[in-house]
């Protein structure tokens, strides 16, 4: 199965686009067949709907990723953990269990996460499932080290797990989820081929009005310029190679005349808002420059606001357990770049 | 001339390396407690607290490797690396030895806190509060200037500023900003009894 993956060049869908077989390789060096798979499907991610589809739609195909991860990586348990405002999936997921045959059935357990951003990362989905408080934890050890109960847990999302049950079954992973939304006709999940561009994938959803950019893998993404983000592949692998990331799938298309400032400041506010005060620069650090955001798209800041948005990214980058501050960072820094006139001109308002 | 050189530098390091270990333990609990003014910024505390501690590993080279190769002493690099096995002064020239092996563990844990963890690097840490007694007592111990007035005022100074700051750490809780924010964030994920 691991051969699989690697020939099939399956990447992570939950944000990070890590190689699939890698991750399960690491846990099953460690594995005396007591290691721990969660099938991910928090989906904490405001912008996307993808992982709840599925779930929804195929849950037999989760399971089966799950229970084909375990078998590889050594794990007698599967915890199918699903955010819980994802009502339909997680009725789905009850139902598909009772569904399975009761050997399998022993296995499986279903475990709804936390309405919270970070309740899928991983340290945070295995801190919940230890001692019942989604919040990340510092590592190491990571997951694959010291997981659930102690033991070695694979932690992958439930869309990888759904292409790692096709890939066993031989079909090739050729396609990936995605969560349109913005300014488009018709918003929703659509699973598009790997390679497919993303104005062909626009193109399919129906153009609604001029757009201007695009949030490309959701508010841990980036803004990317719609004449750029038209001719950007949909293929992990080349856009890793091109310094960018697929993310959890997320396109989000922002209209010409809109305010491109305002979209910023709000998804900031979010991500500020979903900080667990565990960490001191992630807290202050991300309200802070969420402030700073506000008060110029509100046209009303302050005399260094514009400055110390770069100058508090830099401070805060890294300064956590997790990469909530760094993710934040990231989008913020994007939107930074590519409106920097738009900020400019707001900055100056008063 | 030599000799009497070398003699003086083991004593003057040492007294130095008390008093800037005693900073490193003062500034550590200062951090602990997030103390902060107008004029001294946090960042000062965490800074000073890291650079005093290496510039202290600084002083206690020159205070060891003065004192072994001191043709005088003889004492051989063994007694500086295996504790209690001097000949001279075996106990209070031992705690040094002691005190310098935990200052170390505690100096590498530091450096590659990533590596290990949180945890391991905290209960690391915590050696701290063994290896500073340690330290005055070997200087106590086995000081030639022990007996002096001035030696007396410099000990002194530093355990009254290390037992304030460690009555202080015992006795104030210490401050922390997120207590608040942390707790309504775990409210909001943390498993209810229901499931």
């Amino acid at each position: 199965m691991l051969g699989l993956l690697e020939a099939a060049g399956l990447t992570g869908r939950g944000g990070a686009s890590f190689p699939t077989a890698s991750k399960w390789r690491a846990v099953a060096e460690r594995a005396g067949g007591d290691a721990v798979v969660i099938a991910n499907g928090a989906e904490g991610e405001p912008l996307s709907r993808k992982d709840a589809m599925l779930m929804e739609k195929r849950p037999h195909l989760v399971i089966d990723g799950a229970l084909i991860a375990a078998e590889s990586v050594g794990a007698g348990r599967a915890i199918l953990y699903a955010g819980q405002e994802h009502r339909r999936a997680v009725l789905a997921m009850r139902r598909a269990i009772r569904e399975r045959p009761s050997f399998e059935r022993g296995r499986l357990e279903l475990v709804e996460a936390p309405k919270s951003y970070i309740a899928g990362e991983e340290s945070a989905a295995v801190h919940f499932l230890n001692q019942g408080v989604a919040a990340p934890t510092a590592i190491p050890p990571r997951p694959f080290e010291s997981g659930v109960g102690g033991r070695p847990t694979l932690v992958q999302n439930v869309e990888t797990l759904a292409q790692a049950a096709l890939i066993a079954r031989g079909r090739p992973a050729g396609s990936l989820l995605l969560t349109l939304g913005g300014a488009v006709a018709r918003p929703g999940v659509v699973e598009v081929p790997i390679g497919a561009t993303v104005a062909e994938v626009l193109e399919l959803s129906g153009r609604h009005g001029q757009p201007r950019a695009v949030l490309m893998g959701g508010y841990f993404g980036g803004w990317v310029g719609f004449e750029e983000a038209s001719s950007m592949t949909l293929d992990p692998h080349r856009l890793r190679a091109a310094g960018g990331s697929l993310g959890c799938g997320v396109v989000w298309v922002l209209q010409e005349n809109a305010d491109a400032v305002g979209a910023t400041a709000r998804v900031m506010a979010r991500l500020a808002s979903e900080s667990a005060a565990q960490c001191g620069p992630c807290f202050f650090g991300l309200r802070s420059l969420a402030d700073a955001c506000a008060r110029i798209a509100s046209r009303l800041p302050q005399a260094n606001d514009l400055h110390n948005l770069r100058h508090w990214s830099d401070m805060v980058q890294g300064r956590g357990a997790c990469k909530h501050p760094d993710g934040a960072v990231t989008f913020l820094r994007s939107a930074l770049r590519l409106f920097e006139a738009e900020f400019a001109a707001a900055a100056r308002a008063a | 001339m030599n000799n009497t050189l070398l003699w003086y530098s083991t004593r003057g390091a040492g007294a130095v390396s008390l008093v800037l270990l005693s900073a490193v333990v003062v500034l550590g609990i200062l951090n602990v407690h997030r103390f902060e003014t107008a004029g001294w910024p946090r960042f000062l505390t965490q800074g000073l607290h890291r650079n005093v501690s290496l510039l202290a590993l600084v002083f206690l080279g020159v205070h060891i490797v003065t004192a072994v190769v001191d043709p005088f002493t003889s004492l051989g690099w063994l007694a500086a690396i295996v504790p209690f096995s001097s000949y001279y002064r075996t106990f209070w020239l031992g705690l040094g030895v002691v005190a310098f092996e935990l200052l170390l563990a505690i100096t590498v844990s530091s450096l590659i806190r990533r590596q290990i963890g949180l945890r391991v690097w905290r209960a690391i840490h915590w050696l701290a509060y063994g290896c500073w007694p340690v330290a005055a007592a070997h200087g106590l111990g086995t000081g030639t200037d022990s007996g002096q007035l001035w030696m007396w005022l410099v000990v002194g100074g530093c355990v009254g500023a290390v037992g304030f700051s460690v009555a202080a750490r015992l006795l104030l809780p210490p401050r922390d900003p997120l207590s608040e924010p942390r707790g309504d964030f775990r409210q909001r994920v943390t498993r209810g009894p229901s499931r």
